[in-house]
C-alpha cells in the first residue's frame, strides 16, 4: 500500500503545475473583488462588500440581469426543442441521415465571431439578404438590429444557430445509447410512437438532456462574442447581457474592483444552477 | 409501405428541409459573397448570376492576413500537447487518488470553465504584461490553457475513473510505476477520449475571441480578432470579410471531419457515464 503511494508522487507534480495555474486567477479574482480599484485612478483600497454593493444596486445590472435570464431562458429551450427535434428525426430509419447529420454538425465547428458576422451580414438593412432584401418585401423597412425587441431576438437567433448542434449531437449520442429491446417490449405493450416517446425514450435520455441543457447554460450566460460582434449590447443596452455589462465595466470604465465582483456574483449563480442541474440528474 | 407512413416519411424529410435552409443559408450566403465583387454584394435585390471573382481571396493572401491564420494554428497546435501531456497524468492521479478534497478540486477545474471570461482575463492580462508578453502568440496560449487544462482534466477524471481497473493492476503488479502503466496501459485504451480532448481543445482554442483580443494587438492576433476587427470597420468589405470567415470555417472543418467519429464517442463516454 505504502508502495503504490509512492509511485503516485511521479503524477501529482503534473497535478500540482496544473493547480497552481489554475489557483493564481481564483484567488486573484476574489481579492480584487473585494477592493476598490479603478485603473489610473486611484490607490487600491480594501472595501469589503462595497463593490458587490454598487453593482447590485445599479440599475443597468438589474436591466442586463433581466436580458440575460431572457436571452438564457429563449436560447436553452430552444436548443433544447430543435436539438431534440432534430435528433429523432435522425435516430430514424432515414436515407440520407449521415449526410444530414454531418451538416448539421457544421455550425457547431464555426467560430462565434463568425456567426455573429454571417447573421450581421443577412441582417443589415443595406446590403444583407434578409434585412434589406426579404423583410423591406414583406413590407418592414426598418433596421433590424437597430430594433430593441428584434435586436434581442436576433441574437437569440444567431446563437441557437450556433450552438444547437452540440445539442443535437449529444441527444443524439444520448438515443443511440438506447437498447432496442426496450422498444420492443414496448411495441408489444401495443405502444405507438408517441407514446413510446413519452414512456420510454424521454425517460431513458434524462441524463443526456441534463448534461446538454448543463454544457449549454454555462455557454449561454458567459456567451460575449456573437452578440459583441453583432450589436455590442445595443441598441441603446437592449440586448447587453451580463458578461457584455462586465467587458463595460472592467475595459471601458475600467473598475477592475465592480468587474471582479461580477464575475464572482455570475460565477456563483452560474455554480448554484448547474449544481441543482447535476442534482436532478442524480436523483 | 402504408399509406400513413410514406405521409409521415414526407413530413420528417419537410422538416429536416427546413432545418437545414436554416443552417445552411448564412454558410452558403458567405460563401457565395466571397467571390463576388465589392459591387455586386451591395446589389439589392441580390443577383445569383453573376460572374465569380477570387479577387477577395487574392486580398487576404497579400495583405498579410495569413499571419493571423499561421498564430491561430501554431496556438491550437501548442495548445492541444499541452493540455494532453499536463492533462493526462492530473485526471489519472485524481481518478485514482481518492479523498474528499479530490473531488473538491475536480468541481474547483470546473468551475473555472464556468467563469465568466471577463473575470478570468484581469489577472491574465496582468500576469501576462508583467513577463512583458503581450501580443505574442505565447500570451495566448497560456490564457487558453488556462481554460483548456481544467475542463481537459474535468473530463479524463470522469473518464478514468469508469475504466475497469483490472487491466492497471495486471501491468502494476508486473512491477510497472503508475507513470509507465498510464503511458503504456491506460493511454493507449482510452485513445478516443484523447483524441475527442483534443479536438475539444482544438475547437476552444481556434474559436476563441476575449482573450486574444485582450492580449494581443498585432504580431500575435488570431483569426477570430481578424474577423472581428474587420467587422467593426464602418467601411465594411463585405466580399473580403466573407473570404476571411470563410477560412476561419475551413481549418476546423478539415481537422473536424477527419476525426468525426471521436467526437460523438468522446461525448457519450466523456458525459454520459
Amino acid at each position: 500500500m505504502i508502495r503504490l503511494k509512492e509511485q503516485y508522487k511521479l503524477l501529482l507534480p503534473s497535478l500540482a503545475i496544473t493547480a497552481s495555474i489554475v489557483a493564481f486567477p481564483t484567488v486573484f479574482l476574489l481579492y480584487v473583488s473585494v477592493h476598490q480599484w479603478v485603473l489610473f485612478i486611484q490607490e487600491i483600497r480594501f472595501i469589503w462588500l462595497g463593490n458587490f454593493y454598487s453593482i447590485l444596486t445599479s440599475k443597468e445590472f438589474i436591466q442586463s440581469l433581466r436580458v440575460t435570464a431572457l436571452f438564457v431562458t429563449s436560447t436553452c429551450a430552444l436548443t433544447l426543442l430543435f436539438g431534440l427535434s432534430l435528433a429523432l428525426i435522425l435516430n430514424e430509419d432515414l436515407k440520407g441521415k449521415g449526410v444530414f447529420r454531418s451538416l448539421f454538425t457544421l455550425p457547431a465547428i464555426i467560430p462565434p465571431v463568425v456567426a455573429g458576422f454571417a447573421w450581421k451580414f443577412l441582417l443589415n438593412r443595406e446590403v444583407g439578404f434578409i434585412g434589406g432584401f426579404l423583410f423591406p418585401l414583406m413590407g418592414y423597412k426598418g433596421s433590424i438590429l437597430g430594433d430593441p425587441i428584434l435586436a434581442l431576438l436576433s441574437v437569440i437567433m444567431a446563437d441557437v444557430w450556433s450552438r444547437m448542434p452540440l445539442m443535437f449531437l449529444i441527444l443524439l449520442a444520448g438515443l443511440q445509447a438506447i437498447s432496442p429491446e426496450i422498444y420492443e417490449a414496448a411495441e408489444i405493450d401495443g405502444a405507438g410512437y408517441w407514446k413510446a416517446l413519452r414512456f420510454v425514450t424521454l425517460p431513458s435520455l434524462r441524463t443526456a438532456i441534463i448534461i446538454a441543457l448543463i454544457i449549454r447554460f454555462i455557454d449561454a450566460i458567459n456567451l460575449f462574442e456573437t452578440i459583441f460582434v453583432m450589436t455590442s449590447g445595443g441598441p441603446g443596452i437592449a440586448t447587453q447581457t451580463l458578461p457584455l455589462f462586465g467587458w463595460k465595466v472592467g475595459f471601458q470604465y475600467f473598475n477592475l474592483g465592480e468587474a471582479a465582483a461580477l464575475a464572482v456574483l455570475m460565477l456563483i449563480m452560474t455554480i448554484f444552477i448547474s449544481q441543482a442541474l447535476i442534482r436532478r440528474m442524480q436523483k | 409501405m402504408s399509406a400513413r407512413k410514406i405521409w409521415s416519411r414526407a413530413v420528417l424529410y419537410f422538416v429536416l428541409i427546413l432545418f437545414l435552409l436554416f443552417f445552411l443559408f448564412p454558410i452558403v450566403w458567405l460563401l457565395l459573397s466571397s467571390i463576388k465583387t465589392h459591387y455586386q454584394t451591395l446589389l439589392i435585390p441580390p443577383r445569383l448570376a453573376f460572374k465569380p471573382t477570387l479577387e477577395a481571396y487574392r486580398k487576404l493572401i497579400t495583405g498579410g492576413m495569413l499571419k493571423s491564420f499561421k498564430n491561430s494554428l501554431l496556438i491550437a497546435a501548442v495548445d492541444i500537447v499541452l493540455a494532453l501531456v499536463l492533462s493526462l497524468p492530473a485526471a489519472y492521479s485524481l481518478a485514482r487518488f481518492k479523498s474528499k478534497f479530490n473531488e473538491n478540486i475536480g468541481f474547483w477545474f470546473l468551475s473555472i470553465r464556468m467563469a465568466p471570461a471577463f473575470g478570468v482575463i484581469v489577472p491574465v492580462y496582468i500576469v501576462i504584461r508583467n513577463m512583458r508578453l503581450l501580443d505574442t502568440t505565447f500570451a495566448v496560449n497560456v490564457a487558453h490553457l488556462l481554460i483548456n487544462l481544467p475542463f481537459a482534466i474535468w473530463l479524463l477524471k470522469g473518464y478514468f475513473e469508469e475504466l475497469p481497473l483490472e487491466i492497471e493492476e495486471s501491468a502494476l503488479i508486473d512491477g510497472a510505476s503508475r507513470l509507465q502503466t498510464l503511458i503504456r496501459v491506460v493511454i493507449p485504451t482510452s485513445m478516443p477520449m484523447v483524441v475527442s480532448v483534443a479536438i475539444l481543445t482544438f475547437m476552444f482554442s481556434w474559436n476563441e475571441f476575449l482573450f486574444a483580443f485582450v492580449l494581443t494587438s498585432n504580431q500575435g492576433v488570431t483569426v477570430p480578432v481578424l474577423v472581428a476587427s474587420l467587422a467593426g470597420t464602418m467601411t465594411f468589405d463585405w466580399p473580403l470579410m466573407c473570404a476571411v470567415s470563410i477560412g476561419a470555417m475551413v481549418p476546423a472543418f478539415i481537422f473536424v471531419f477527419a476525426v468525426q467519429r471521436y467526437i460523438v464517442r468522446g461525448l457519450t463516454l466523456g458525459a454520459l457515464k
